[in-house]
């Protein structure tokens, strides 16, 4: 599709199998999205694999890039939720860099950007959501649904207040995948949109360039700040499920 | 100004391009569903390898390095403050003997002092001691010097009279009479 147009913003986004694989009726055939997810896997433990395997009391470069990335993440998660989360940090620390990652590499041109489709992170943020909800459930037991009910409001405020409360509780996965989906989506559109306009109009390209770098530079920031606020929200879900007296 | 309005028209000309060609397909690739069991299929195999890597591999060995960094500082800590405490002792130690060398040196040189003093007011002693004596001897025989010098000066006083009355008067006077004359 598109593949005459150059500054056609969307074809970026489109799935291509790489090899063809049925299973069972299903098309689980590996695609550019499924290579870009094991590039961001092969980058993470590339990553640690080389931090750790020299370790010394005195950290190299590579080793310092791993123990900065652990201590964000553990003290992310220390400042959230507390010593009770120290369950959860693996999957939290997995997913910041598997995010992080895909993000990143998604920047590269010619490249394919993971989590600008909702499905992956919406399947992130089922996964957080339901678990979330299964931890709430196993920690506080019924009481769990305090959370629909905050405490200090009057009776009389129940019957608008706690539907509201469920309302946010239940879009909580949909804002959480959207928010990084339409990200991803938007800021590579415009960046290739801007690509695009600098090929095309020649020599005057220079002014969409200024843009463009500018742009790049934001769209870098953008990267690593979404791969930070999908993990800290999900923080923030988590100490909800475990202390749910706000 | 004219950026933005560039930008608007060749966002419109490429969605119309977009919708003329897509009209076959279901739009956004984001919104064909037919690649949804693929990409969640891989995302759970790529996620799960990278959980168990992580959940085995990186934290353990990142944790066990970290602490070991803590207890390292902390116990270099803690030797440093050994040192710095028995560096302190000595210093006080130190800092005693010396105090305590000068005390005894202070204490020797006024000892002396003393025994000094002591000596020269002996020496002063015998000394006035034997110039008295010195005194009391002279005085002596100033004293003999005096009487004998007295009895010469009166002997030849008498010597002196009898010899003039001799020649003058041929009668020999004794010393008695001369005496009561003379006094």
């Amino acid at each position: 599709m598109a593949a005459g147009n150059p500054i056609d913003p969307i074809h970026q986004f489109e799935i291509s199998k790489i090899a063809d694989i049925q299973i069972g009726g299903l098309d689980l055939s590996f695609t550019n999205s499924s290579l870009f997810m094991v590039f961001a896997l092969s980058t993470t433990v590339m990553l640690f694999l080389v931090g750790l395997s020299r370790r010394s009391i005195i950290p190299n470069r590579m080793q310092m890039l791993s123990e900065l990335s652990y201590n964000f993440i553990a003290n992310m998660l220390r400042d959230q939720v507390g010593d009770q989360g120290r369950a959860y940090f693996p999957f939290i620390f997995s997913l910041f860099m598997f995010i992080f990652f895909c993000n990143f590499i998604g920047l590269i041109p010619y490249t394919f950007t993971v989590t600008s489709h909702l499905i992956v992170t919406f399947a992130f943020a089922g996964l957080i959501f339901i678990a979330v909800t299964i931890i709430g459930f196993v920690k506080n037991g019924l009481g769990y649904l305090r959370i629909f009910y905050p405490s200090g409001i009057p009776i009389f405020l129940a019957p608008l207040i706690v539907p509201i409360e469920i309302i946010s509780y239940l879009s909580k996965p949909i804002s959480l995948s959207v928010r990084l989906c339409a990200n991803m989506l938007a800021g590579h559109s415009i960046l290739k949109i801007f690509a695009g306009f600098t090929v095309m109009l020649g020599f005057l390209g220079f002014a969409p360039l200024i843009f463009l770098v500018v742009l790049y530079a934001l769209e870098t920031l953008i990267a690593a700040l979404q791969a930070y606020i999908f993990t800290i929200l999900t923080c923030i879900y988590l100490n909800d499920a475990l202390h749910p007296d706000h | 100004m004219k950026i933005p309005i560039k930008i608007f028209i060749l966002l419109l000309s490429s969605h119309t391009v977009f919708a003329a060609e897509g009209q076959g397909s279901a739009g956004l690739p984001q919104m064909d569903i037919t690649t949804f069991p693929s990409q969640l299929f891989w995302l759970v195999i790529t996620f799960a390898i990278l959980y168990i890597f992580m959940w085995r591999v990186v934290i353990p060995k990142l944790s066990t390095t970290i602490e070991e960094r803590k207890d390292k500082i902390s116990n270099d800590i803690n030797e440093a403050e050994k040192f710095n405490s028995e560096a302190t002792s000595i210093l006080e130690k130190y800092e005693e003997q010396m105090s305590s060398a000068s005390q005894s040196a202070s204490d020797i040189i006024s000892e002396s002092k003393s025994q000094m003093n002591d000596y020269f007011e002996n020496l002063k002693l015998e000394n006035e001691k034997k110039i008295a004596e010195m005194i009391r001897n002279s005085q002596k025989m100033i004293k003999l010097r005096e009487k004998d010098s007295i009895n010469e000066v009166r002997n030849a006083t008498l010597e002196t009279v009898k010899e003039i009355t001799i020649k003058y008067l041929d009668k020999i006077p004794n010393d008695d009479q001369i005496l009561k004359k003379l006094n």
